[in-house]
């Protein structure tokens, strides 16, 4: 047999913390058949041919931890399923999916690796990972490949699948502030938090974002009405039937005038800064002849801007600037668009830029902006004249600093009126930095749901930070959107300590979801009878909103094949690792391995949790340092080594001494209960029966609550809870 | 037959102007509209006009009007027209009682008042009502029908929807005000800060996010599935086999359908074979490229309504149907049902008529009938695959069936969703038995629901969906008002306005404030001009940074259109006096004024507050008036009301030497008048007044005395805090005043105050207001000749209806008996006379200066000043 090919044996997708990293990662199972007899030096014009093609590989440090530390590998000779894993995260990030983790190991199997790299998105990182093998084996058989054209499909699947940047920006100032986000829909309808304290955003609107308040903002008028009675500035106006009313009209509202029909767009039939009794009543049958009612607006003077409020606060301010072109004498004015606007580098037609083209053909309002200066765009203007081409281009020159505290003041009012907590407020004024009633400004347009790149990519000066504004205004300094969560692995006791430590919370009055083996289960109702002790069962209870606490049962076959459903975890139990809990099928076959697998629960355990430990089992014991956290251990006898040792380290443990279960810090212990008051206990002959109750007993303390209260439930327990409890390796 | 009455020469009856009073106004609370209405002679007595009243009630029989109470006071045509609006209106269905008919100080001109529920509704009333004397005056016809037919369209097509309607009744029953914000269904709740809005079944707290989801049904369907709450499961396919596949996976029976459809176009319910399947899948398919295969639910159509976190109502709803009986065809059957008279064709009735249109016949043809079958007996046949009221579907109220876990179950798909108000829609066998156990399920929620099904079920008892989404957005004790404080009277309104808005601002309140130059929002003056009428309170009423709001109410905006609030917390009136704008508006003497003035304190709301002063007789009058308990204040705390008042230990404000005392029983509180820099250690006696009328407002609203204290402390009247309220200026040495006092009270109280200033030589500056009688042009300048050395008369700017030097000569004729004035000068223009009185001043002078344009008089005097350093 002679194999030199990359065969992809198995994909699977790690939807939450898993063997490799915390974050979800696409694992690709590799056979590379002889290749294995190949590595990366050994394999002539490799190197130069898969250089040449991705550049950026120089950027990829690998282990040697340093800028080319992947090239140097593959000169000193690294083998094809490494190569690959750094093919797709370079794949991946050229399509504009920032993706830094990758690792790939070696299996028992000759030939036979796992490699696992980040996935932002599973579809895409599918298609990078084909790609990237396609690419590989390119290289290695020197044959042509077209990089550009695979980024171009994959940037294509990043633009339309993955999350716009506006709300990307918002999830990743979540992440900055370790607030967990789930994504609820294929747009960009996502859940920042889990249960009872999650919120939602969609785009920038939030769930405090009232429908009556869009409703509002949709209406012009009413929006213009409510603003003028609370006293912020807008162009006063009103509907005239005929040309002698549109000059009254505008006698009373004050010279200079706009004059437009009520419902146009894109400009057309709008006359602005009217000064004269023939200019109005010219202006009036301009915009009578679009065929709807004609209003007389009072001209304001000066740039659009867009000013962002969040929360009451103003966060950002963007002005708008004209376009203009400079006529050479022998350039249409469409060919000085492209040649003096167009050229700008800023310019394109995707949301990586700032500024859009300027496109006569797409765009009416510069057709029409010419033609009121008497030009065509195959006009061709004298040399030295200016031509305004677009009276306000894109909103994208940020001046937040510059913005008055007045005029601050006046567009969290707007927001306020119409009811918006994220508004983007319109507003027209020839200088913003001064108030804007001696200047003549007005907020023309209250929106709802505003667009954000503006603010993130602006064509000059400097991004701000708006979503971790927007994340502010939805969670407190001293908010996390956390809820309670205790992770249970281990090889068996896990679903009666999960049901028991779920029990002990709902007493505490907490709304508990638990996915457990035995099911699933809200507030003590099952929900679903089938094994629940899965990343989708899981999934279920960090997004109702009614649960306040989640109690979660992992075993290896699922933290292997799903990965966890939550990020983090205030509590991580581990109650035993055992041979009978290896999954030969997923290469975990031996208990080293399997330590490998178990140890993912220790290593979510959030900076301010607890790891909870069986004491008697040195393989547990051993995952000890890998916790972020506090480490509470647990055992039948107070004399276990690690226990003793533990105290000695003033830290916290549960145990039994003399028949009455025992909580412990450092060398103080107080008794909980006897265990004779513990019918669960009292019943049972099964040793491991009394370490899942001290277990549960532990994991409920590191969730905070109270001894009475787990007194009470120790002793309020039925038999209930311990059948499924006793059914072995569970 | 009646003969011909003869024509009459004379012009009839015309209505000269009409109002709409949209708040509590002069007399009644209710809206209500006013019209000046001129009658000839032969109008003024309907007994004069022969045959006049038969015709009348032949074209109205329902009218009715109160005979005469006495000769003096016949019934005129002005009295028809009153009761005919009336009764065109009730008899046009709205809730309308009142009305009422004056005779004003001119002959034969009467002010005609009538209640309205909807002003445009008022209006056409008082249009049709003038219509029908007409044409009984000239025996023409009168289309009675058709009158109320207009008049109760335009009331359903303008007045509040079923749903809104309801929640408004259940707001105004709590005592929470309310105001449209548009002509659709929005409203707004409360006032300022604490203002809510809602429109229709949806409140600013309904978030946009909620019902994107509830507009989604897969999404919705996913979300609460993983709340745990039953639905049909399934999901979207692309292909026949993976239709058959879900199918299978699923079990039973299953409905196969278009992800984007309407009106049930492609959608098989019920099916189970393979064969059913594809044949169902191609035909969903043919609608959109998504399809959905899911569990049949088996069952009825329940819509539960949930408010918050509890069940409210629940219906049972069946689409229009007809149920076959072998011999009639579809049409004739729905002719059949349609003849029932719960079967109207609007909102009014519970029941509306099923219409056999385009969407009914596609209806029956998918059930294979047309119009012109005939069904067979027993046959139920759908009209419509939608239940709504609206479209002849039926409503059964089951409430009290609703089995409490099916009850949870909705609550939980309403708050996994997030929506405050949710329409949840079950389908199963009986809502007697949870989902569960009968393979029931939600297959949609719905935001902002309909309400009419449960408020006016087709059968069964209607249910307080209101009142739950009221109880749902206000606690039980809140009203959604702010405090609010009317401020009324001749002279020192706007002082007094300012003192209490101050006091209130330094207890931590924001305050909105209007007054005669405008509207202020927390100090920052938002609106310029006269804004003391309604449209300004209401503004500050809509504005969401106010919790405290203090309006200075004349009489111009209250005669207009009525008060811009319901009721207030307190209602504080400084004086009458001798009056001031006498002889407008019919408001000819000083009675007629209080009348006017006492608006606010008819308003005042029973747990509120009248501060009244005890030593202007028509304003302690007023204390019958109010339905609050009342304050007096007086500087003489032995004013015979005064005494009584504080003898039943009722509250009290007066001034005891050098201090100002408030006392209630045995409490008291005293202080000090050197505190407060406003009086001038108690020397200027208006702004005593004004601060014990101040007090007596902050003390209704239980502000702390040591707040009172130290705010009437920092009180500054300056020309920039109060222009035109006794400002001070220093000007070479001698003292400048600068005041818009106008009328003979105002120069009364600022001559008592000058009074009590040193000074050498004293001179004046005046014009006088051109609206304003000529006895009070002459005693206004009668009181200044007894105090002051030279007089510079001026023309003012504006003469409002005067000739030139009319006004300056009444002033003359004032100073004819003037015991001290030796200097009188007149002058055209305020600035040249500001100049003139300036350039005579030496150190030691004093100079009063009446300001007519406030604000550009005190500029012009600042920048004079400016010029000498």
């Amino acid at each position: 047999m002679n194999k030199k090919y990359i065969d992809i044996i198995n994909v699977i997708s790690l939807r939450g913390p898993n063997i490799w990293t915390y974050r979800p990662v696409l694992e690709a199972w590799l056979d590379i058949g002889d290749l294995e007899d190949f590595p990366s030096h050994t394999i002539p014009g490799f190197y130069e041919r898969l250089t040449a093609v991705l550049p950026g590989l120089i950027e990829h440090h690998c282990g040697v931890g340093e800028r080319g530390g992947f090239l140097q590998r593959l000169r000193e000779g690294t083998w094809a399923g490494h190569v690959l894993e750094h093919v797709m995260i370079e794949l991946q990030n050229l399509a504009g999916m920032q993706s830094g983790f990758g690792q790939t190991r070696s299996t028992s199997t000759r030939g036979v690796y796992k490699m696992a790299v980040r996935a932002r998105h599973e579809e895409v990182s599918k298609a990078a990972l084909y790609a990237a093998r396609d690419l590989v084996m390119s290289a290695i058989e020197d044959k042509p490949f077209d990089v550009a054209a695979i980024v171009k499909k994959l940037r294509d699947m990043v633009d339309s699948l993955c999350l716009g940047p506006s709300t990307a920006c918002i999830v990743d100032a979540a992440t900055d502030r370790r607030i967990p986000s789930i994504r609820l829909n294929e747009g960009n309808l996502v859940q920042l938090g889990y249960g009872v304290n999650q919120r939602r955003i969609w785009t920038a609107e939030t769930d405090r974002t009232p429908a009556i308040a869009e409703s509002i903002s949709s209406d012009k008028d009413l929006t213009k009405s409510l603003l003028a009675s609370c006293g912020v500035p807008v162009p006063e106006g009103c509907m005239v039937e005929n040309a002698e009313a549109a000059w009254e009209a505008a006698e009373d509202i004050g010279l200079p005038v706009v004059v437009k029909p009520s419902d146009g767009n894109h400009g057309r039939g709008v006359s602005t800064n009217l000064t004269t009794r023939e200019d109005i009543e010219a202006a009036f049958k301009l915009a009578a002849e679009e065929g709807s009612e004609v209003l007389v607006e009072r001209f304001i003077p000066g740039d659009e801007h867009r000013l962002l409020v969040v929360g009451g606060r103003l966060v950002a301010a963007a002005k708008g600037e004209a376009a203009w072109v400079t006529g050479d004498g022998t350039s249409t004015v469409e060919q000085l668009i492209d040649s003096q606007i167009n050229t700008d580098p800023r310019r394109g037609t995707t949301e990586d830029f700032p500024l859009n083209l300027v496109l006569i053909d797409e765009d009416p309002a510069v057709r029409l902006e010419l033609s009121r200066q008497g030009y065509e765009p195959g006009s061709v203007p004298e040399k030295g004249k200016q031509v305004l081409v677009q009276r306000n281009g894109n909103v994208a020159f940020d001046v937040t600093d510059k913005v008055h505290p007045e005029v601050a003041a006046m567009v969290s009012l707007a927001a306020r009126v119409v009811g918006l907590d994220i508004a983007g407020v319109d507003l027209v004024a020839e200088d913003i930095s001064r108030p804007l009633e001696e200047q003549g400004g007005a907020i023309v347009e209250v929106n709802a749901g505003p667009g954000l790149l503006m603010h993130l990519k602006p064509a000059s000066g400097e991004p701000r930070p708006v979503g971790r504004a927007i994340v502010n205004h939805l969670f407190a300094e001293n908010e996390s959107g956390r809820i309670p969560i205790v992770g249970i692995a281990g090889s068996h006791g896990k679903t009666m300590l999960a049901r028991l430590v779920a029990r002990l919370m709902h007493l505490h009055g907490w709304y508990v979801g638990v996915a457990c083996s035995d099911g699933l289960y809200f507030n003590e109702r099952l929900i679903d009878k089938s094994d629940c002790a899965n990343w989708k069962s899981g999934h279920r209870v960090l997004l109702n909103r009614a649960v306040e606490a989640g109690v979660f049962e992992h075993d290896a076959r699922s933290m292997l094949t799903e990965g966890l459903a939550y990020d983090r975890c205030k509590v991580g139990v581990v109650t035993n690792i055992n041979p009978s809990e290896l999954v030969p099928d997923f290469h975990i076959d031996d208990v080293e391995k399997l330590i490998k697998v178990i140890r993912t629960q220790v290593d979510v355990v959030l900076p301010d949790g607890v790891a909870v430990l069986n004491a008697a089992d040195p393989r547990v014991v051993e995952l000890a340092p890998l916790c972020d956290g506090e480490v509470m251990y647990f055992g039948l006898t107070p004399d276990l080594p690690a226990l003793t040792a533990q105290r000695a380290a003033n830290a916290r443990a549960v145990f039994i001494r003399d028949g009455q279960i025992m909580l412990a810090v450092g060398e103080d212990e107080s008794a909980l209960c006897p265990l004779s008051e513990i019918p669960l206990a009292a019943s049972s002959v099964w040793p491991d029966r009394l370490e899942n109750i001290l277990g549960a007993v532990a994991a409920a303390w590191a969730a905070g609550l109270p001894a009475d209260l787990i007194r009470t439930g120790l002793e309020t327990f039925d038999e209930e809870l311990a059948p499924a409890a006793d059914a072995p390796a569970r | 037959m009646l003969d011909q009455p003869e024509q009459e020469e004379e012009p009839s009856m015309e209505i000269s102007r009409i109002r709409a009073l949209r708040g509590p106004n002069l007399w009644s609370r209710h809206t209500a509209i006013e019209a000046i209405v001129s009658c000839p002679e032969s109008e003024r007595s309907i007994a004069s006009l022969p045959g006049f009243e038969g015709r009348l009630r032949a074209r109205f029989p329902e009218i009715e009007f109160l005979q005469p109470a006495d000769e003096a006071h016949p019934i005129s045509l002005a009295h028809v027209l009153e009761s005919a609006a009336l009764g065109l209106q009730a008899q046009a269905g709205c809730k309308v009682s009142f009305s009422r008919t004056v005779s004003t100080v001119e002959t034969g001109i009467y002010q005609v008042v009538v209640e309205y529920t909807e002003e445009a509704v008022g209006r056409l009333a008082f249009e049709l009502a003038e219509q029908l004397c007409q044409s009984a005056l000239e025996d023409t016809s009168f289309d009675l029908a058709a009158a109320l037919v207009r008049l109760r369209e335009l009331d359903e097509d303008i007045r509040l929807g079923p749903s809104t309607g309801s929640i408004v009744e259940a707001a105004l029953k709590r005592g929470i005000p309310y105001r449209r914000l548009t002509e659709g269904s929005m409203v707004q709740f409360g006032w300022g800060s604490r203002q809510r809005r809602i429109q229709a079944a949806e409140t600013d707290s309904t978030s946009a996010i909620s019902e994107s989801i509830a507009q989604d049904k897969e999404l919705t369907k996913a979300l609460l599935d993983a709340a745990g709450v039953p639905v049909p499961k399934g999901r979207v396919v692309s292909s026949a086999e993976e239709a058959w596949t879900v199918a299978s996976e699923l079990g039973g029976r299953v409905v196969v359908k278009p992800r984007d459809g309407n009106q049930g176009k492609g959608v098989a319910v019920n099916i189970s074979t393979r064969e059913e399947v594809l044949a169902a899948y191609a035909a969903a398919s043919q609608i959109s490229d998504e399809v959905i295969v899911e569990r049949y639910l088996p069952g009825h159509d329940f819509r539960l309504l949930v408010v918050g976190n509890k069940l409210i109502a629940a219906a049972r709803r069946a689409p229009p149907q007809v149920i076959g009986d072998g011999k009639h065809t579809v049409r004739e059957l729905v002719e059949q049902v349609n003849r029932d008279p719960m079967r109207g064709d609007g909102h009014a009735t519970s029941l509306t008529k099923i219409r056999l249109d385009a969407i009914a016949l596609a209806t029956l043809d998918r059930q294979g009938y047309t119009a012109d079958s005939v069904p067979a007996k027993g046959v139920h046949v759908i009209l419509r695959n939608n239940a709504n009221l609206s479209t002849g579907g039926t409503a059964t109220d089951v409430t009290d069936d609703v089995h409490p876990e099916v009850a949870a179950r909705a609550v939980e798909a309403a708050q996994m969703v997030g929506l405050d108000i949710c329409g949840v829609d079950v389908v199963c066998e009986s809502v007697l038995q949870p989902l569960e156990e009968q393979g029931g399920g939600i297959v949609e929620v719905n935001a902002a629901p309909g309400l009419r099904m449960h408020l006016q079920p087709s059968y069964g008892k209607g249910r307080a969906v209101g009142d739950a989404i009221i109880s749902n957005m206000y606690a039980d004790n809140d009203d959604g008002r702010i405090p609010v404080v009317a401020v009324s009277g001749t002279n020192g309104k706007t002082t007094t306005t300012r003192l209490i808005a101050h006091i209130l601002s330094k207890n931590g309140l924001r305050i909105g404030m209007t007054g005669t130059d405008g509207v202020y929002i927390q100090n920052r003056r938002i609106d310029t001009g006269d804004c003391s009428g309604p449209r300004s309170a209401r503004n500050v009423l809509l504005h969401p940074d106010v919790d405290a709001a203090v309006f200075e109410t004349a009489r111009g905006g209250v005669l207009r259109e009525g008060l811009g609030f319901d009721r207030c917390d307190v209602a504080v009136v400084t004086n009458i006096g001798v009056g001031d704008h006498l002889g407008l508006n019919f408001i000819s003497t000083v009675e007629d004024l209080a009348v006017v003035k006492r608006v606010i304190v008819q308003n005042v709301a029973p747990t509120g507050t009248a501060v009244l002063n005890a030593a202007d007789p028509m304003v302690a009058k007023m204390a019958k008036s109010c339905p609050g308990s009342v304050t007096y204040f007086a500087v003489d705390r032995h004013h015979p009301v005064m005494a009584t008042h504080r003898a039943k230990g009722r509250r009290v404000v007066y001034r005891d030497g050098n201090d100002v005392v408030a006392s209630e029983g045995r409490f008291q509180c005293r202080i000090p008048l050197a505190e407060i820099p406003l009086t001038h250690g108690g020397v200027i006696g208006f702004q005593v007044e004004n601060i014990m009328a101040a007090i007596g407002a902050a003390w209704a609203l239980e502000i702390d005395w040591n707040t009172i204290r130290a705010s009437l402390n920092t009180f500054i009247s300056d020309a920039k805090s109060a222009p035109g309220r006794f400002n001070l200026f220093s000007y070479r040495g001698a003292t400048l005043i600068a005041d818009y006092g106008h009328n003979p009270d105002a120069i009364q109280a600022l001559v008592n105050a000058v009074n009590t200033m040193s000074a050498k030589r004293r001179s004046v500056v005046i014009s006088g207001a051109g609206d304003r009688r000529d006895e009070d042009l002459r005693q206004q300048t009668e009181i200044l000749g007894d105090a002051f050395d030279q007089v510079i008369l001026y023309e003012d700017a504006c003469q409002r209806g005067r000739a030139d030097g009319e006004v300056v000569a009444l002033l003359r004729e004032g100073l004819a008996k003037a015991r001290r004035t030796n200097d009188i000068r007149e002058i055209r223009g305020e600035f040249i006379a500001i100049d003139t009185a300036l350039a005579d001043l030496k150190e030691g002078d004093l100079c009063l200066i009446l300001v007519d344009q406030v604000e550009k008089a005190l500029a012009y005097i600042e920048k004079r000043i400016a010029e000498v350093g």
